[in-house]
């Protein structure tokens, strides 16, 4: 189609389609952590948490979800017990 | 002679890094500086035939790193253009032979030699492109307009920010009639995705392609775009930075060209 009828059907041009799809794909690739970077992270929560809480550590799962917008770090672990202030070194 | 080394690279392959080296070098040479282009691309060498010198080759790349000939012996003379040579790589050895730190080695013996080194990056970011970017203190990155070409420009863009390397940007195999119809991204597009120096703009022409098939100088041709543009982009290297971009736009008219009929654009 011609630009001028394109605009004016406001039709999406395939370079404005290309442009939005590079500018998404800069922000995935630059999120991509490394499986090794995931698990130093994780050992370090579990060294942080262990000075309050007694944890199972292998039940700890640490994840990254992605949505179109933004991604999240989810943690999840169940708690044994909390540890009490003094007890912890 | 305190020379400059500038890796000419772009993560995808094909999008332009020998035909660039091998016009910046010539178009460098012209302007009168001395310069030699390096074919980093051990194993599937190309810059040698791209140049028409492809049956001048004694010593190679390996030869003169390892100290199995002179520098002098590796460097081929030009045909056409004095003060131009080429280093190329070697056909058979194994890649692994040289390191990052070989090749920063030689390549600070190179710039004792030559005003301008310019090397040929292979593909990819593996050792080879390790190796060639190791003694570059500057880098001229290649991308078409194309989503994964200006994809893995950023991220080799990222890699030489992060070796302390200054990169400037190359957009290659620009087509102005999609440009101006909206089906291939703009130069201003790429620029504001990588955000990074813009070195020039170099349309797609197909005298490139005749060019290379006589091993001819692209730049040597006075009718073609893209040879134009290799040698603005060389007088920028050369020290006139402030030289305009010039954006490669369709061919006007005769009649547009006089102004007579149509506003221009
Ligand atoms: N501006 C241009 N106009 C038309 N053809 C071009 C242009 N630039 C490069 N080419 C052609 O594109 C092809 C690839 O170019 P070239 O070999 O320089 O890319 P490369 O990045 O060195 O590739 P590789 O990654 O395989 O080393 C060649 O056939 C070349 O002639
Ligand atoms: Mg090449």
């Amino acid at each position: 189609m011609e630009p001028f009828f394109r605009r004016l059907f406001g039709k999406e041009s395939s370079k404005d389609k290309a442009k939005k799809r590079l500018k998404l794909a800069l922000v995935y690739d630059k999120l991509e952590v490394s499986d090794e970077t995931l698990s130093n992270l994780q050992k370090d929560i579990i060294q942080v948490i262990s000075k309050y809480f007694v944890i199972n550590q292998d039940s700890l799962k640490l994840d990254i979800r992605r949505s179109e917008d933004y991604s999240t770090l989810v943690l999840n672990t169940p708690i044994v017990s909390a540890k009490h202030r003094g007890v912890s070194t | 002679m305190e020379g400059k080394v500038i890796v000419v690279t772009s993560g995808k392959g094909g999008v332009g890094k020998t035909t660039a080296t091998a016009s910046l070098g010539s178009a460098l040479a012209l302007e009168g500086k001395k310069v030699v282009v390096v074919d980093m691309d051990i194993g599937l060498r190309n810059l040698d035939v791209v140049m028409g010198l492809e049956n001048r080759i004694v010593f190679n790349l390996i030869d003169a790193v390892t100290g199995k000939c002179k520098l002098q012996q590796a460097a081929i003379k030009d045909r056409k253009i004095d003060n131009l040579f080429l280093i190329p790589a070697s056909q058979s050895d194994n890649k692994s032979i040289i390191n990052a730190s070989a090749m920063e080695r030689f390549c600070k013996k190179l710039r004792n030699e030559f005003d301008f080194v310019l090397l040929d990056c292979p593909a990819g970011i593996e050792q080879g492109f390790e190796n060639a970017i190791a003694g570059a203190e500057e880098a001229i990155v290649i991308c078409t307009p194309e989503v994964s070409s200006v994809r893995d420009a950023d991220r080799v863009i990222g890699i030489l920010l992060s070796r302390s390397i200054v990169p400037r940007l190359m957009v290659n195999r620009i087509v102005p009639q999609l440009v101006e119809r909206g089906d291939m991204l703009s130069h201003e597009d790429v620029v504001d995705v990588l955000s990074v120096d813009l070195l020039g703009l170099v349309p797609m022409d197909e005298l490139v392609v005749i060019s290379t098939n006589m091993g001819n100088h692209i730049v040597m041709q006075k009718d073609s775009m893209a040879g134009q543009a290799f040698r603005r982009i060389a007088m920028r290297l050369n020290g006139q930075a402030d030289l305009p971009i010039e954006v490669p736009r369709t061919q006007k008219s005769f009649w547009k060209k006089l102004g007579i009929f149509g506003k221009k654009k």
